[in-house]
């Protein structure tokens, strides 16, 4: 029997804002805790909380930008529950009425694009941290130590629609929802400093089941390889269970990242038992059709847009992605260079592949003002019609990036420009052919590698400045 | 419409203890409430304007700017236990 998997994801995006959601604690990064609080972050009586215009703004911005209807008149709840990382006894979330439903992100699998639907766009706020002390293991902790620094932080939800079918599906999606965030400047996006958490549903049923199996979330996933591990686990898990007759238990379940294996954390409340209700220090909220244009208007070019972008330049659509989800300025350089040299693949490679490489060596994520698109072109152009070697192409990027040199000037005073001249270089390869007899007679008996090693001769004679290739070809005439 | 209470699924989501006296007299409390609540459902509101939150006003958004209220050791001035800055309390799990 077949199984077929099918998953949705919940993602919290950390907003970038100064203050918290509902009161003007500075949103800190700090290691000390119980640092930025005040009476509403730490659910003192009577304290009032007052919503964050920026964040409001940044979730609807998002929405807009997931494709998602905006809900104009809409409100905030209030989540109960007795954890102790809100202080309050509940969360401030949304329920019936999110800010933004029924959207869409476009994700690349495997060079195809995919759609995932997404359910609902939710504002709310973060919980505080929780250290549990003991023997390790959370189920035995003896006490539980609490910072409430991050109490209140807006943080943003999306759920997407039981529409996604494998790990690397859920992995895809990730990474686009990731760059989405960073491009629209909203969240820094980073996974290692827990500015997006995600947390999987995960079921399996028989292929052709109108219903979908039992649904098991999976919790504690901090990485997109423990996402992609967790969600093959689990799925290997659930398929077991079925085939062998055994029942399905509703829970949640922790993804442990040393043994690599889920394990049940507690049974899931039912949302019932959150008993959502109407937070009555908050009046509705209304996004005026001005607001929601006005917000319309700063929504910058969007990861999908540029791949459609790149596309038009003849890149694949993996290709398209890599770009799409690279630094800004990668993008724009590639594309004003890409326009004068008129050749994309070799900007592709040299951008993604020497220039990237150097500047990781460097240690750099930057380049300097005079790196420009013009000079960057002219090392292209100089390599593509053979007047210098792609090792002097080499040496000129790594000088470009630490001085304010023109390329063509800089080939020409260093000697780099390639010698094309057939009799000059004839007559080089005539002397290596001399001086190297032995080897001549070795490449006659079959060791064709030693080629190489003329080739490299030749080059070393002319200081460099022989084309390659043309030595060869004239080399092999000669043997 | 009414439910019976289920008093112990009550109980665990409040977070307290009751003892066998008190969930039969908490029982019949919430049994009341509830019969009272259900006249509502009753009322015929077919032509009433739904209003989704009992205060009618509009919600005042803030700019965001962020101010510091309280001092490290005034947040933690009532907590009967502290460790290293932290609020100390009972095991939990999430």
């Amino acid at each position: 029997m077949n199984m077929v998997p099918t998953i949705g994801i919940e993602t919290h995006v950390e907003l970038n804002t100064n203050s918290k959601m509902f009161c003007k604690c500075a949103v800190v990064e700090t290691e000390n805790p119980n640092e930025s609080l005040c009476p509403t972050c730490l659910g003192l009586p009577g304290a009032l909380p007052v919503p964050n215009l920026k964040a409001i703004e940044s979730i609807t911005m998002l929405a807009l930008s997931a494709n998602c209807a905006i809900t104009k008149n809409g409100m905030f709840h209030r989540k109960n529950y007795f954890y102790p990382d809100l202080p309050k006894n509940y969360q401030i979330s949304q329920f019936d009425l999110p800010v933004g439903v029924d959207g869409s992100i476009e994700i690349i699998l495997n060079e195809t694009k995919e759609i995932v639907e997404i359910e609902r766009v939710h504002m709310e706020e973060d919980t505080g941290k929780s250290i549990h002390k003991g023997s390790g293991r959370i189920d035995s902790a003896t006490s539980t130590l609490l910072d409430f620094n991050r109490s209140g932080v807006p943080l943003v939800e999306i759920v997407t629609k039981p529409v996604i079918k494998s790990s690397k599906e859920a992995v895809s999606y990730i990474e686009e929802l990731r760059q989405l965030v960073i491009d629209l400047k909203i969240s820094e996006g980073k996974l290692e400093k827990g500015n997006l958490r995600f947390d999987a549903n995960i079921s399996v049923a028989q292929e052709g089941d109108n219903e979908l199996g039992v649904k098991v979330e999976i919790k504690n996933m901090n990485s997109l390889r423990s996402l992609e591990k967790a969600i093959d686990y689990e799925i290997k898990r659930q398929t077991k269970l079925i085939e062998s007759n055994e029942v399905i238990i509703q829970e949640t379940r922790h993804w442990d990242e040393d043994k690599e294996v889920t394990s049940s954390m507690r049974s899931k409340e039912g949302s019932a038992d959150y008993r959502y209700f109407s937070d009555p220090d908050l009046p509705n909220m209304i996004l005026s059709d001005e607001f929601i244009d006005n917000i319309k208007k700063t929504i910058p070019i969007l990861p999908s847009e540029k791949r459609d972008k790149l596309s038009e330049t003849g890149l694949s659509i993996s290709e398209s992605n890599y770009l799409s989800k690279s630094e800004e300025w990668i993008y724009d350089l590639f594309l004003k260079t890409q326009k004068i040299t008129n050749d994309t693949k070799s900007t592709f490679n040299l951008i993604t592949g020497e220039l990237q490489g150097q500047l990781r060596k460097a240690g750099t994520e930057e380049l300097p003002e005079w790196f420009t698109s013009e000079r960057l072109s002219e090392i292209i152009k100089m390599i593509n019609e053979n007047k210098i070697s792609f090792t002097s192409g080499k040496e000129i990027l790594t000088n470009l990036i630490k001085n304010e040199i023109i390329p063509t000037k800089y080939a020409e005073d260093n000697n780099l420009i390639q010698d094309n001249d057939s009799d000059e270089i004839a007559k080089i390869v005539q002397n290596v052919i001399e001086s190297n007899k032995e080897v001549v007679e070795r490449i006659k008996d079959g060791e064709e590698k030693l080629v190489g090693f003329l080739v490299g001769q030749i080059i070393k004679s002319s200081k460099g400045n022989i084309n390659p290739s043309i030595a060869k070809d004239l080399l092999l005439k000669e043997l | 419409m009414k439910k019976d209470i289920d008093i112990k699924s009550v109980a665990k989501l409040a977070a307290i203890k009751l003892t066998d006296a008190d969930e039969k007299k908490f029982e019949k409390d919430l049994n009341i409430i509830l019969e009272h609540v259900d006249a509502l459902s009753k009322m015929n509101i077919e032509d009433e304007e739904i209003n989704i939150h009992p205060l009618g006003e509009k919600l005042n958004l803030r700019e965001d700017v962020s101010s510091e209220f309280l001092t490290h050791d005034e947040a933690m001035s009532n907590s009967p236990e502290t460790e290293d800055g932290h609020f100390v309390v009972p095991p939990s799990l999430d």
